[in-house]
């Protein structure tokens, strides 16, 4: 549990680290660029809210560079992140989490889906010595992990849906359709989101197989698993009890190191396939120079990634008594 | 069997036997070294050959390229065609000419944000380690904190405020950013280097801190720098081509990245321009392969375990006859364990080295052997090739002999048939239970799966058993619950022997189960063991460096050197009458200092290199007695008065 508090200390301050690269970088940069985005502000939204983006974006305001700071610290923490150009007038934090169950649906279970089946496989690659999962797949997962993200999600839709016609090319349900609870839906969401999800796996699906590979091979020399064998424990038992549950530790570190580098590459993926997630709004927010948006996104997306990262350390301290123990 | 040379080439170290030196160097090698490695290694080559391609292709655009990239002057949206290789775009560009123009940003990217990031990364995750305290403190916290700050949707938000800032920027920030990762794999190295010995002696010898992280540290570290920066250079690759893709790049600029961004903007796949789109996709893919090409035959190379070596059994020289045209398989009845002619050999980059040559031995109902010799002499080899467990980290196969135990030969045995052996008749303690026992499962759980697997005992007749073996290494069972971290070192022991006990075995084999504790916790618990065979009748075959650790506790002794067998004899004989000058010189060594780092005073010299053995008596370049029939063949055992003894000099009782 302490380990788990610790690392709640670190993301809190990792947390504050982003909210404050949201405030400094605007202003470090020469001839404060959110002034262009002011101006369409002015005479459509209250003077209150003007304010808060004053503050936030360093326009002209007269309070001294730390009490702004700390009022827009505030305000972030109240959740008051602006009003949305592209959306106008949606508050931001309104326009964050309609974007977010479509993230979390797509990239969420991708990402899970991936580290499972890149763990299982890495695994018995690494159980099986010289086998073709260990021969043959890891140099073929070497090069498609150094894929670009965006340009796979262009051939996949040049392939199967401009040349095959098997799968909608684009959005995250037919434009006809109006988001619902309906059978018929939920049908379109999941057909749509097929290519995506599919480039994210094959991209991204590489990097835990290698990982995890070399992590069981150097696992399997350790005395235990040669323990396990010489108590003549069925090899099913000494590959997941021995080898898997001590080999996957390290990976499930290396999955939070990895976790922004697949993100980096899924919001791509959803700009590609027009998919209506945080990582397309993100761009739609960056080419419209809604800096309030911009900045919404990157915190949620920031929280996103520790969420997942502590959810991996949760399941450490689950599955290591050694850190459940520290100090 | 013959003992000639194989090669001619000269190796200066030992090859690994003993169970350490196979631990993985990671990242170490000099740039010789790592350069030999990396002509051998096939994926390196492929990596080297493609970065090589792109770096000429991008310092020579001009000549290989047929036309200007810039020029828009060609019908638009062409085909590929002789004149156009890749055809044209849409803005009546020769695509195939903006690819070649294109390598040179891709490559410089990559190589600037991988120099700045390694840089980066050396200075602070080496400082790290070495001011440690609060300066550590602070610096790790800003590595972990930028490792796990989603660096993409960052660099977005700071170019989002300056669209086409330009090359310098976008290198300045993707470098600063990423060098996070490689920091905290440098600093965690350059923390078990500093308690390395030879940086004590440099420290010792009075040299200037900056001298020794320069010149003794970065060096060895090579091989994780160069990882660091291939995987920031593949970061880079990927992370700019994406930039410029959504349009943050410049948007004039001759770049792969670039390219997508004009052919997505222009639909390209959709109005029969593919190859617009897909060549400079697939060359960003072929040079972030070459990258990670490199990289993952890096990580080949600094960990050797990584790479799956073949036995070529037709390059071991004189081999013996093969077990099946011998006498039939049966054992003794006094014996319980006959080993005939056994031996090991494992493959290296050199070839075969024979680790075990032809040993023969057999143990009796509840007897106490012992095998003594230096490390590397292959006693462990011998240990775990009886019980059937070589394998990574003691690579080997067993290439001849026999192993008869209960009337079966082991060697013959199916894995599935040496389970039922396993544990019920032959259990295994090992040197260090730390290692020995699963660190996530607890002990409790550990005797419960060795139960299982060979018997049905319910569950609470197996928590009693478990109990009942840890009184009798008197451990109190309240810890039979507990993980090993959280038992002391000599209790973990204790507690792997008494998992050896569960069954108990007709022939327990102990590699070292003492050598982990300090001196006197070893005495009790010799003597615990040795209560405990007498009790309970199990023999045991005890493996160590140290002799006179077992000289009270042994029925008889074998003296291995260099693979074979030099003395066997009861460890009375051999104490009052050592034969071998070897085993002379191990009982010189002895007396004086107890312990296990005792130099072995009274032999000068080192074990040969198995993989080139000198001919003759192996002991010979070490040997006092040497004479010139020592070296001219092969030295037979020779039995005098119960000893078994391989020196010409045995028979005249030396
Ligand atoms: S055979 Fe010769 S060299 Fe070898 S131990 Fe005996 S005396 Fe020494």
């Amino acid at each position: 549990m302490r380990f788990v508090l610790r690392r709640l200390g670190f993301f809190l301050v990792t947390l504050w680290a982003a909210i404050t690269a949201n405030f400094v970088i605007p202003r470090l940069m020469p001839g404060n660029p959110a002034l262009a985005m002011m101006s369409r502000y002015r005479g459509h939204i209250n003077p209150q809210a003007l304010h808060a983006l004053e503050i936030a974006f360093g326009v002209k305001t007269h309070q001294s560079l730390l009490s702004a700071y700390f009022t827009y610290l505030g305000n972030v923490f109240r959740g008051h992140l602006g009003i949305s150009l592209t959306f106008f007038p949606d508050p931001v934090l309104h326009d964050v989490l309609q974007a977010l169950p479509w993230t979390l649906a797509l990239i969420g279970s991708t990402t899970i889906l991936a580290f499972v089946l890149g763990t299982l496989i890495g695994l018995v690659g690494a159980w099986r010595r010289g086998g073709i999962l260990d021969s043959v797949l890891p140099p073929i997962f070497v090069i498609t992990s150094a894929f670009p993200y965006f340009w796979l999600a262009m051939l996949s839709i040049w392939l199967f849906s401009l040349k095959l016609g098997w799968l909608p090319q684009s959005g995250g349900y037919d434009i006809i359709d109006t988001p619902a609870w309906s059978w018929h839906f939920i049908h379109d969401a999941v057909v749509h989101s097929i290519l995506p999800a599919l480039t994210i796996l094959v991209t991204s699906i590489g990097g835990w197989i290698l990982t995890m590979r070399n992590n069981a091979i150097s696992v399997l020399t350790e005395d235990y698993v040669r323990m396990a064998r010489a108590k003549g424990l069925s090899p099913w038992r000494v590959m997941w009890t021995y080898a898997g549950r001590n080999a996957i530790l390290p990976n499930l570190t290396g999955f939070a190191m990895s976790l922004g580098f697949v993100v980096s590459g899924a919001i791509l993926v959803e700009f590609v396939f027009n998919y209506p997630g945080v990582g397309w709004m993100f761009l739609q927010s960056v080419e419209n120079q809604d800096y309030a948006l911009m900045q919404g996104l990157f915190l949620i997306i920031v929280l996103a990634v520790l969420t997942a990262i502590l959810a991996a350390d949760a399941a450490t301290a689950l599955l290591d008594p050694r850190t459940r123990d520290v100090r | 069997m013959s003992a000639s040379s194989i090669g001619a080439t000269d190796q200066l170290a030992t090859p690994p036997i003993g169970p350490k030196p196979l631990v993985a160097e990671v990242g170490g090698g000099r740039l010789g070294d790592i350069w030999r490695a990396i002509s051998r290694n096939r994926k390196a080559v492929a990596g080297l050959l493609l970065l090589l391609v792109f770096v000429v292709v991008s310092i020579f655009p001009g000549q290989i390229a047929p036309d200007d990239p810039t020029a828009q002057t060609y019908p638009p949206a062409l085909g590929p065609s002789w004149h156009h290789l890749l055809g044209t775009t849409s803005l009546r560009q020769d695509i195939f000419s903006q690819l070649i123009f294109g390598t040179r940003l891709s490559l410089v990217i990559a190589l600037a944000v991988g120099a700045i990031a390694t840089v980066l990364a050396v200075l602070i995750g080496v400082s790290a380690a070495y001011l440690g305290g609060i300066a550590d403190g602070i610096l790790s916290l800003v590595t972990d904190v930028i490792l796990v700050l989603p660096i993409f949707p960052l660099i977005i938000v700071i170019t989002a405020y300056r669209k086409n800032s330009g090359l310098f920027m976008l290198i300045i920030v993707l470098g600063v950013l990423g060098w996070s990762y490689g920091a905290r794999q440098l600093r965690s190295q350059a923390l078990s280097l500093r308690t390395r010995e030879f940086l004590e002696s440099a420290r010792v010898r009075g040299e200037r801190r900056l001298y020794v992280i320069l010149f003794e540290i970065l060096p060895t570290m090579t091989s994780l720098i160069v990882a660091t920066f291939l995987g920031s250079a593949l970061y880079a690759v990927l992370a700019a081509a994406g930039l410029q893709f959504i349009g943050l790049g410049d948007p004039n600029s001759q770049s792969w990245g670039t390219m997508l961004y004009w052919a997505q903007s222009n639909e390209a796949l959709f109005a029969g321009m593919p190859w617009w789109a897909l060549a400079p996709g697939i060359c960003l893919a072929l040079l972030g392969a070459a990258f990670a090409l490199l990289n993952y035959a890096f990580d080949e190379i600094s960990s050797p375990a990584l790479r799956v070596r073949k036995l070529e059994r037709s390059r071991i020289p004189g081999r013996l006859p093969s077990p099946a045209d011998t006498t039939p398989a049966v054992a003794p009845d006094r014996s319980v364990l006959k080993v005939e002619g056994l031996s090991v050999a494992y493959a290296t980059d050199a070839g075969p080295v024979v680790a075990v040559d032809n040993v023969d031995l057999d143990v009796g109902r509840g007897e106490f052997l012992a095998i003594v010799g230096e490390s590397g002499c292959g006693k462990s080899t011998l240990l775990y090739a009886i019980a059937r467990l070589l394998g990574a980290p003691l690579p080997g196969e067993i290439i001849g002999g026999r192993v008869l135990f209960q009337g079966q030969d082991l060697v013959l045995l199916e894995e599935r048939e040496l389970r039922r052996v396993r544990w019920r008749d032959l259990s295994v303690v090992m040197q260090s239970a730390m290692n020995a026992l699963n660190p996530v499962l607890t002990v409790a759980e550990q005797m419960r799966d060795a139960c299982r697997a060979h018997s049905k005992m319910s569950k609470a007749e197996i928590e009693e058993r478990s109990r009942e073996v840890l009184r009798l290494v008197s451990i109190d069972p309240v810890h039979l619950h507990s993980y090993p971290h959280q038992l002391s070192g000599g209790m973990r022991q204790r507690a792997m022997i008494a998992m050896a006990l569960l069954f108990t075995p007709d022939l327990v084999i102990m590699d070292e189960p003492t050598s982990a504790l300090d001196v006197v916790a070893q005495r009790s618990l010799m003597v615990q063991i040795k209560e405990l065979q007498e009790r309970l009748g199990f023999a045991v075959i005890f493996v160590t460096h140290d002799m006179s650790l077992v000289s009270h506790f042994s029925d008889r002794l074998l003296v291995m050197y260099a693979g074979q067998v030099a003395e066997l004899s009861s460890t009375r004989e051999l104490f009052d009458r050592p034969r071998h000058p070897y085993s002379q010189g191990l009982l010189e060594a002895f007396p004086s200092i107890r312990g296990p780092k005792v130099r072995l005073l009274g032999i000068p010299g080192s074990p040969p290199d198995l993989a080139h053995p000198p001919a003759g008596c192996r002991f010979a370049p070490r040997c006092a007695h040497v004479q010139p029939r020592c070296t001219e063949g092969e030295v037979p055992l020779s039995t005098v008065n119960g000893s078994v003894v391989r020196c010409v000099l045995a028979e005249e009782g030396h």
